[in-house]
C-alpha cells in the first residue's frame, strides 16, 4: 500500500531531466525559466538547450503555469518574437517521451521535463530538480 | 498613400492565386522536426482587404486586396547566427533581411548584412511578421520606405549589440549600427538591395538604448538617435529637381509596456532635416508620434486603438516629397485569435494626409485581415 501511495505521488510530480551523462547537476528555477524563454544560460561553459515535450497536454499545462508563468499564447508569441527579432533559437521540441530521451542523450547540455515516475524508471536520464509537485 | 493603388487585372489575378496558394500551404502545413536542428523556419502569411472612402477627393478612394508571404529562416550554432527574411506578395518580391552574426559572448553580438534600422522601433519589433503586430496598419512614422515612410527602414552594414545585465534581472541594451542608407528616388526612399546592388547610397548611423526592467518580460523603454545622409536621384521626379541631398537627424523615445490586460506602445521622434538644393540649404524640423493602446479582453479577443499626431509636420518640405505619408490617423480595431496561430482583424480609421496651405485631404479606412504563422 505504501508503494502504491508513493507511486501515485510520483505521478503528480514534474521534474527537470537531463541525460544520465550530463554535467548539469544543479540549475536554478530562474535559469530554467530564462532558458525556456530564449535567454542564453551557460553552465560549465556551454549553452543550455531547452527541449519541450509536446505529447502530454497536462504536463505542458503544468510547465506553462509553473515554470514559464505564461499562457500558451503568450509563451508562443514570445518565442516567435525572439526568433523574428534576433534569430534566437526556439526551444527544441520532442513529439514523445522516447524522442525527448534520445535528444537528451545526444546533447549533454540539453534539458527537458517529464513526470517523476517516468524519470525514475529510466536509467538513461537523471532528474535534476523538482519543477512542480501536487500538494 | 499607405495603401496601394487599384491593381490592374493581371495583378488581381496574381493576388487571387497567391491567396489560394497561401491557404493550401496553411492547410497542408506540417511542423519541422525541431528536436535538435540548428535550422529553423517560420512563414508569416496574410491577406488584407482595404477600402478607402473620401468625401473630399475621389482620387483618394481605393479598393484593394493584398496577399503576402514572409519567409524567415535562421541558422544557429554556438558562435554563429544567420538570418534571412524574404517577402513575396502580389506587389513585391524582395530579400528584406540578410544578416549573419558573430555571437561574441552572451552579452555581445555583431551582425553584418542587411537589417532593419534599429532606430525604427516598429520595424525592429515586428519586421514583416504581420501576424505578430496586433493592428493591421503600421504607424505612418514607422512605415516602410516604399510606403511613404519618412525614415530609413533598411540599412546594409554592421550592427553591434551589447547588454548590461544587473542582478535584479533588469538590463540595458546598447545598439550601434552603421551602413548604407537608402537614397531618395521618385517619391520614396529606396533601400540598398543586396540582390541588386547599385551605387549612390551614403551613410546611415544609428544608436539605440533600451532599458528592460525585467529581462523575463517584454516591457521596454528606449531612446534612439540617427544620422542619415540620403542621396537624391534628382532627375527621377520633378519634385526632386535641384535637390542634391538630404541630411536627416532623428532623436526618438519609445515605450512598450504591458500591465495586466493592457498594453501600451508609443514612439515620439524629432526630425531635423537639411534639404540641400543647388542654391542653398533649407532646414526642416518636425515631430511625429503615436500612442497605441491594446486591451486583451480574453485569450481570443483584443480591442485596440491608435492615435497618430505631429507638430509642424504639415509645413514640412521633406514630408511633401512623400505624397502617401499619413499625417494624422485615429484608429480603432478588433482582433480575434483563433485556431493555432491565426488572427482575424478589423480596423477602421479616420485619416488625413499632409495639409496643403488650406486643408487636409481626409479619408476613412476600413481594413480586414487574416494573418497566420506556420512554424
Amino acid at each position: 500500500m505504501l508503494l502504491s501511495i508513493t507511486a501515485a505521488w510520483a505521478d503528480d510530480t514534474v521534474v527537470l531531466v537531463t541525460s544520465s551523462e550530463s554535467p548539469i547537476t544543479n540549475i536554478s528555477s530562474l535559469e530554467i525559466r530564462k532558458a525556456y524563454l530564449g535567454i542564453s544560460v551557460r553552465i560549465a561553459g556551454s549553452t543550455v538547450r531547452p527541449i519541450r515535450q509536446r505529447e502530454d497536454d497536462r504536463l505542458n499545462q503544468i510547465f506553462l503555469q509553473s515554470v514559464i508563468a505564461m499562457s500558451q499564447k503568450s509563451y508562443e508569441r514570445r518565442l516567435l518574437s525572439m526568433m523574428l527579432k534576433f534569430g534566437t533559437p526556439r526551444p527544441g521540441e520532442a513529439d514523445s517521451r522516447e524522442g525527448l530521451i534520445k535528444t537528451l542523450q545526444s546533447n549533454p547540455f540539453a534539458i527537458g521535463y517529464m513526470w517523476k515516475s517516468d524519470a525514475d524508471s529510466d536509467p538513461r536520464i537523471h532528474a535534476v530538480v523538482v519543477l512542480w509537485q501536487q500538494n | 498613400m499607405t495603401s496601394r493603388p487599384k491593381m490592374p487585372h493581371r495583378n488581381r489575378w496574381r493576388a487571387a492565386m497567391l491567396t489560394k496558394i497561401l491557404m493550401l500551404v496553411t492547410l497542408a502545413s506540417s511542423q519541422l522536426a525541431r528536436a535538435q536542428s540548428p535550422h529553423d523556419m517560420l512563414v508569416f502569411l496574410s491577406v488584407e482587404g482595404v477600402e478607402m472612402f473620401s468625401a473630399s477627393d475621389p482620387l483618394l478612394e481605393v479598393s484593394d486586396v493584398h496577399a503576402t508571404a514572409d519567409f524567415l529562416y535562421t541558422y544557429n550554432s554556438d558562435r554563429f547566427r544567420f538570418l534571412a527574411e524574404y517577402i513575396w506578395s502580389d506587389t513585391e518580391s524582395e530579400m528584406e533581411r540578410l544578416q549573419a552574426a558573430w555571437v561574441i559572448d552572451d552579452k555581445n553580438i555583431l551582425w553584418l548584412g542587411r537589417f532593419h534600422t534599429i532606430s525604427n522601433f516598429w520595424a525592429s519589433e515586428y519586421h514583416h511578421g504581420q501576424y505578430m503586430q496586433t493592428s493591421i496598419s503600421r504607424p505612418a512614422l514607422e512605415e516602410w520606405e516604399d510606403e511613404s515612410g519618412p525614415m530609413p527602414s533598411h540599412v546594409t552594414g554592421a550592427w553591434f549589440e551589447h547588454e548590461i545585465a544587473s542582478a535584479n534581472q533588469s538590463a540595458i541594451n546598447l545598439g550601434f549600427a552603421a551602413g548604407l542608407a537608402p537614397r531618395f528616388e521618385g517619391q520614396q526612399l529606396e533601400a540598398f538591395d543586396v540582390l541588386d546592388p547599385e551605387s549612390g547610397h551614403d551613410l546611415a548611423a544609428t544608436g539605440r538604448l533600451v532599458y528592460r526592467p525585467d529581462v523575463l518580460s517584454a516591457n521596454q523603454l528606449g531612446m534612439t538617435v540617427s544620422h542619415n545622409d540620403i542621396a537624391v536621384v534628382s532627375d527621377s521626379h520633378p519634385s526632386l529637381t535641384d535637390l542634391n541631398a538630404i541630411r536627416q537627424a532623428t532623436f526618438g523615445v519609445f515605450a512598450s509596456w504591458q500591465w495586466e490586460k493592457w498594453r501600451l506602445s508609443s514612439n515620439l521622434v524629432y526630425f531635423d532635416i537639411d534639404m540641400q538644393y543647388n542654391d542653398g540649404t533649407v532646414n526642416d524640423e518636425f515631430l511625429l508620434g503615436y500612442v497605441q493602446a491594446e486591451y486583451e479582453a480574453s485569450e481570443e479577443w483584443t480591442i485596440f486603438g491608435r492615435t497618430e499626431f505631429g507638430d509642424s509636420e504639415d509645413d514640412s518640405v521633406y514630408l511633401s516629397l512623400l505624397p502617401g505619408f499619413v499625417a494624422h490617423r485615429q484608429m480603432l480595431g478588433l482582433r480575434w485569435d483563433f485556431a493555432n496561430r491565426h488572427g482575424l482583424t478589423l480596423e477602421i480609421a479616420d485619416t488625413s494626409l499632409q495639409a496643403d496651405t488650406v486643408r487636409h485631404d481626409s479619408f476613412k479606412e476600413v481594413r480586414l485581415q487574416w494573418a497566420a504563422v506556420i512554424r
